[in-house]
């Protein structure tokens, strides 16, 4: 198994569990299931080169994965975002790859948290 | 209360409970935000999009609105605007929720009215900062608006208040009948607040009264006293009270009530269209001007006295000039505005200026209309905004004058009682208790025209009253009071005399009869006493010599005739007056 610390940021994971205290478990699920569906729509849109649905759909993944302390899905959901933004798709796929598989760690680290 | 309890209180206090908005599309981010919001102990409202904030924002109308820049349907930069829309004058705090981070995205947040930024991933202790921050801006706002609110109140409240004083003052101090055709004036609207006075009335003899004043200071402080001087200078001048009369009671009441400092500078006049005269009192304003017709020039009537309201009234001046004027002859009264009044270069208009400008005008009819233009190209401003005031009086034939008594005035022929009879009996407990000559005397002075001569009057009654009452009905004898001593057993038997009384009385009959002009006033006095023998002193070379003591002489010189009648215990006097011209 990876070693969590360099997925998420664990202190700031352990403040976030404090502060959501029974509802943390939703928060992890919400967001396991809200990502999935973006990861989905971002296969989709990459398919499609759909440059504006992507920068869109990146902008929002980066934004929650930061939100549970998921520095490294959340950066690699910008570096889409900017492909979109710029509308070079150039690498995407691999990106896409990767963030794929990042966020099936992410997903079972924090599910591991609860 | 201990150091740690306090400690708590004052943080539970600066815990305020608010009710904010959160609008993000993304269900976790939403999540986070509102426990955090809600931990802080707030009341949150979540929307998924921009429509949902504004319908929400509509409906509860909440605090604060922390809105996610991105978002389907309505995105946060519309909401924001339509939010700021909504709210109106109230300061509605936007916190835009973005991981946006280029500069124009942010300037876009601030252009559609967002006040700050709040970006992911969120921290608690900033967005904590962020909304207690927000919090006291709004209050502040809220207080600022309620001063504001507050001071928009008290200023209508203020201008309506001077609509209502000016309401009254135009009633108190209307200026009488200053439309009268020989008068001519300037007087602003709002002169009252500049604490400028005009005041005009026919005296009941068909004369004229005309009063200049001007207050010291400005606003309400200068406008109350005109009250009290528009009141008594109507009372009196149609009572037929003299201009020193009236002086003397204006002085002695703004004497009492206005505060050291605040006074009446005025000139008054008293023209008499019979006689061709005037008497004029000027007291501490510009000369008054007088203009002769015949000879085109001006003579100046220096002010000789101290305004009015400063000196008691011992000390009071009522002396006048008497000047005789001609038919077209001119009375010009200002306050001290004309001549004050500046140029652009501060430079005063000046009396010479004055008088360059009156003499320079050949038609006198055009003097006054001249004399106001040329102020006003000195000063450049029209006459909307001045506060100069400015009454011109023309001497005329009486017939000109006509029916010229303004809204309340009457002629001294018209109203109250002229033809009547009296009597008047006075037994034992009235006599003890009661002064009769003030009630009589204020009977007499009902009829019109006959005030001026209230002095003599009541000069005659007095003594045909003393002489009744303690030859007559009391029995004392004036010879009595020839020594000093004889004086005080006089009075101390009178006051003896007085307490014992259980009979007798004193009868006034009064007959008032009008005539061209005036009238005829017969008094007859007539007691229960034991009377004199009359007929041997009416036969002594100097016919009132015998009657010394009974004050008769003095009375003799006032009226037409004094005669004793029945057995010397009636007396009758016959007084004859005219008007006072």
């Amino acid at each position: 198994m990876n070693n969590p610390a360099d997925h998420l940021d664990i202190g700031a994971l352990q403040d976030l569990k404090e502060i959501m205290e029974n509802e943390f478990e939703t928060l992890v699920n919400t967001f396991i299931l809200d990502s999935r569906n973006k990861v989905e729509e971002l296969d989709l849109v990459v398919q499609q080169r759909d440059c504006d649905a992507l920068r869109k759909v990146a902008h929002s993944l980066k934004g929650s994965s930061s939100n549970v302390c998921a520095f490294r899905l959340s950066e690699l959901a910008r570096q889409l975002e900017m492909m979109g933004k710029e509308e070079t798709l150039d690498g995407a796929d691999k990106v896409l790859t990767s963030l794929r598989q990042e966020f099936q760690t992410v997903s079972e680290i924090l599910a591991n948290n609860l | 209360m201990d150091n740690q309890a306090q400690a708590l209180e004052t943080e539970v206090k600066e815990t305020e409970n608010l009710r904010i908005l959160i609008a993000d599309d993304n269900d976790s981010d939403r999540l986070i935000l509102q426990t955090i919001v809600r931990k802080e102990g707030h009341t949150v409202y979540t929307a998924r999009d921009g429509q949902e904030a504004i319908d929400i924002f509509k409906e509860q109308s909440p605090d604060i609105v922390l809105l996610d820049a991105l978002m389907p349907n309505v995105d946060g930069f519309e909401a924001a605007r339509t939010i700021k829309e909504l709210a109106g004058d109230n300061l509605v705090p936007i916190i835009f929720l973005t991981s946006l981070r280029d500069a124009t995205s942010l300037a876009d947040c601030l252009a559609a009215g967002g006040l700050d930024f709040l970006s992911k991933p969120y921290n608690r202790i900033i967005l904590q900062a962020k909304i207690k921050a927000f919090a006291s801006m709004r209050r502040l706002h809220e207080t600022v608006q309620a001063q504001r609110d507050e001071i928009s109140l008290h200023h209508d409240r203020l201008v309506h208040e001077q609509e209502v004083a000016k309401q009254v003052f135009d009633n108190i101090a209307h200026p009488g009948c200053i439309d009268a055709p020989n008068i001519k004036y300037l007087l602003s609207p709002m002169a009252v607040f500049n604490g400028d006075l005009v005041l005009a009335s026919r005296k009941p003899s068909g004369g004229m009264f005309v009063f200049l004043g001007d207050f010291t200071g400005h606003g309400l402080p200068a406008a109350i006293g005109a009250m009290p001087v528009s009141e008594i200078f109507y009372g009196m001048a149609q009572k037929g009270f003299s201009l020193q009369d009236i002086l003397r009671e204006i002085n002695k009441k703004l004497k009492r009530i206005l505060p050291v400092g605040v006074f009446c500078c005025a000139s008054m006049v008293d023209l008499s269209f019979r006689k061709h005269s005037a008497e004029v009192w000027v007291g501490g304003i510009p000369d008054v001007l007088v203009y002769r017709k015949k000879t085109h020039e001006l003579e100046n009537l220096k002010s000789r006295h101290l305004p009015l309201g400063v000196v008691d009234s011992d000390r009071f001046n009522t002396d006048t000039t008497i000047i005789q004027l001609e038919k077209g002859d001119r009375i010009m009264l200002w306050s001290d505005g004309i001549i004050e009044a500046c140029n652009a270069e501060e430079e005063m208009f000046g009396e010479e200026r004055v008088m360059e400008v009156l003499l320079s005008t050949s038609d006198p009819d055009a003097m006054f209309d001249a004399l106001v233009t040329a102020v006003e190209r000195h000063t450049g401003r029209d006459e909307q905004d001045d506060d100069y005031t400015m009454v011109e009086v023309t001497m005329v034939g009486e017939e000109e004058m006509g029916n010229s008594y303004g809204a309340d005035g009457k002629s001294y022929l018209a109203g109250g009682p002229k033809d009547w009879s009296m009597t008047y009996e006075l037994r034992p407990l009235t006599l003890k208790e009661f002064n009769p000559l003030p009630l009589i005397t204020h009977l007499l002075m009902e009829v019109p025209g006959l005030r001026p001569h209230s002095g003599k009057i009541y000069t005659i009654l007095s003594e045909l009253y003393s002489n009744a009452l303690e030859h007559g009905v009391l029995d004392l004898h004036s010879e009595l009071k020839a020594s000093a001593d004889g004086f005080a057993r006089y009075y101390a038997e009178r006051t003896q005399k007085l307490n014992a009384l259980e009979q007798g009385c004193v009868r006034f009959h009064i007959d008032h009869h009008p005539v061209e002009d005036g009238g005829v006033l017969t008094i007859v006095v007539e007691d229960t006493g034991p009377g004199f023998d009359f007929k041997s002193k009416e036969e002594s070379p100097h016919k009132t010599d015998g009657y010394s003591g009974r004050g008769i002489p003095l009375i003799n010189t006032m009226c037409r005739s004094v005669r004793y009648l029945g057995k010397g215990n009636q007396v009758e006097v016959i007084f004859d007056w005219h008007v006072d011209v």
